[in-house]
């Protein structure tokens, strides 16, 4: 098994993708970074009789603000892009039919799908420490020429970098989920974005109660429940039942995955 | 390849049946394929070689029957990729991705020598792409680099889709000593194929195959002999040109429109010899005179016996022939 994911993991290096995800994650980092800075200071209406919300750039004092920044890879998306990862892993291989040549060199084929499985959450989490990088490249200098104090923040990192890579993770292995599902590279992405940015508010807004057992809300209950904003998600799952929820919304898609389509004939 | 040569392991096919829904891809097939010696897997189009090729590979699941090497399933080996060598596309890399990665990916997934990568690049003459990546190769050098990855772990078994498709004539001929090479070696080399004439130089055994059914199997030689001693011989006097016929102990058929077709023997012998009894002919014409054309008939239509092409699997070689004076090639 080793081997297997050695191979996988040489597999996912080998090509653009990855890199490109990787990309993406740092800069919806940046993103998340640049938001945990801005404050509202209330409504200011205009001349005209037009609302313009007042927003100023400070270095956050709060703890939830001060964890919103450490966990900047989560609220910018970029935890998003761990799912795509797991996508792409599987899913290249239907798309460019280099499956046939992983197939035979293991044909036993639940061994490939929990080596697929394994690199994506190693890229996951790769994904959260290269998130925590840019943090601390270009959101801590930021927090200090500010004026925020660094004790204060350095106290929040313990409480949110676990839970930070354990929801990078395991949205890898919901990406892994939809891809063997779905095998189709282009339309497993778009369900995976389509999910996250369009199903879950949706479903958020109507039925509040069960929106917090969707991915986000799970990934936003693992990754410490206080990074979440909105008031929709103020009813979060504990966070170990959101652990096992996410689990879930991985394990449940790779194993109907498997039976419905991983194991079929690959002509 | 190393030097000491590998003995191959027998490809067995039994009863195999494919189904996809309503229609039937491949049908009751067997047949065998032995070390030592380069087989043809003929068929046109949509015969049902690359489906067959897929069963035995373990990629497609059978609806019947078994496909086999050395008893084993593909599923069923300890290191496919050591024991089994196989080239089912020249489509199927990542166009982003380097030769030499492509290579060293499945080594590293197989269990391979990670230098095995090199090596094999070198053996199909694509040591100086090793570096570039394979959006950029054309069709033939994606065969080769496909053919490499067949390679990799030194196999003693050779199954090979299709594998002069891209190639131009040279590669061809470079492809056909090649396996004329690995199977002096002692290895199993089953090769595919929908144009028989370009592999006929090669082959040793042809299995020939058509609408999911088996139409031919054995030695090519059993089939080129065949095909350069079918006659066709027009004659007002028919009968004493069968009594002649078999006097001779050569074989013959009366076709409907009254002409006679005649089997194992060279027109240089047969025109002495009707010369000889002095009948008259009004026409004497070799047909099926090339390989392809017999190929084509094999091939053409549905249903049917196979034809066993005699050697060591002696089935009562070519069973609409009479008469039985056998065997073969004795006048």
């Amino acid at each position: 098994m080793t081997r297997l994911v050695r191979a996988e993991l040489f597999k996912l290096r080998t090509t653009p993708g990855p890199w490109v995800v990787l990309a993406a994650t740092l800069g919806f980092t940046a993103l998340g970074i640049v938001a945990a800075f801005l404050v509202s200071k209330g409504v200011v209406i205009t001349r005209g009789g037009a609302v313009r919300r007042h927003l100023e750039f400070v270095a956050p004092t709060t703890v939830n603000r001060l964890r919103r920044l450490i966990g900047a890879g989560f609220e910018g998306g970029g935890v998003w892009m761990a799912a795509v990862i797991g996508v792409l892993g599987i899913t290249g291989e239907y798309r460019h039919k280099v499956m046939t040549t992983t197939l035979l060199a293991q044909p036993v084929r639940w061994r490939v799908l929990v080596a697929k499985s394994i690199a994506s959450v190693i890229w996951g989490l790769g994904l959260g420490i290269a998130s925590l990088v840019i943090v601390a490249a270009m959101g801590v200098p930021l927090f200090v020429s500010q004026g925020g104090a660094l004790s204060a923040l350095s106290h929040q990192v313990g409480a949110v970098v676990p839970g930070l890579l354990g929801a990078f993770a395991l949205m890898a292995l919901l990406g892994v989920g939809f891809g063997s599902l779905l095998q189709n590279q282009v339309a497993s992405v778009l369900v995976v974005l389509g999910v996250a940015l369009i199903l879950e508010p949706i479903f958020d807004g109507l039925v509040p109660a069960a929106g917090r057992w969707l991915p986000s809300a799970a990934a936003a209950a693992v990754a410490g429940g206080s990074l979440a904003t909105g008031t929709a998600h103020a009813q979060l799952l504990a966070w170990w039942l959101a652990v096992i929820v996410l689990v879930a919304w991985g394990l449940v898609p790779t194993v109907l995955g498997f039976f419905a389509t991983f194991s079929r004939d690959v002509t | 390849m190393s030097a000491h040569g590998r003995q191959g392991a027998t490809i067995e096919v039994q009863g195999l049946t494919k189904r996809f829904g309503t229609v039937v891809a491949i049908d009751d097939l067997e047949f065998t394929v032995s070390p030592g010696r380069v087989t043809g897997f003929l068929g046109p189009n949509g015969a049902g070689k690359t489906t067959t090729l897929r069963i035995l590979l373990g990629l497609v699941a059978p609806s019947a029957g078994t496909a086999t090497i050395g008893g084993r399933r593909y599923q069923e080996l300890d290191h496919p990729l050591s024991q089994v060598g196989a080239l089912l596309e020249a489509t199927s890399f990542h166009p982003s991705r380097r030769a030499l990665d492509h290579l060293r990916m499945v080594a590293m997934a197989a269990g391979i020598d990670q230098r095995r990568a090199g090596a094999v690049l070198d053996l199909v003459g694509l040591s100086d792409v090793a570096n570039r990546r394979v959006a950029g190769f054309s069709l033939g050098m994606r065969q080769r680099l496909s053919l490499a990855t067949a390679l990799l772990g030194d196999p003693a078994v050779l199954v090979l889709d299709e594998p002069s498709n891209g190639l131009d004539p040279a590669g061809i001929a470079w492809l056909r000593e090649f396996l004329r090479f690995l199977a002096n070696e002692g290895r199993t080399v089953l090769v595919s194929s929908h144009l028989l004439a370009e592999m006929a130089l090669t082959l040793d055994d042809v299995v020939i195959i058509s609408g999911g059914t088996l139409r031919a199997q054995g030695p090519l030689s059993a089939l080129t002999s065949r095909l350069h001693s079918v006659m066709r011989v027009r004659t007002p006097e028919p009968d004493r040109l069968v009594a002649v016929l078999e006097g001779a102990a050569i074989a013959y058929r009366r076709s409907d429109d009254g002409a006679i077709e005649i089997e194992g023997i060279e027109p240089e012998q047969l025109g002495p010899l009707l010369a000889a009894s002095q009948v008259v002919l009004y026409e004497l014409v070799r047909e099926r005179s090339d390989l392809e054309s017999l190929f084509l008939s094999l091939t053409a239509g549905a249903g049917g016996d196979a034809t066993h092409l005699g050697g060591r699997d002696d089935r009562t070689p070519g069973a609409h022939w009479r008469p039985a004076s056998r065997p073969r090639g004795t006048t």
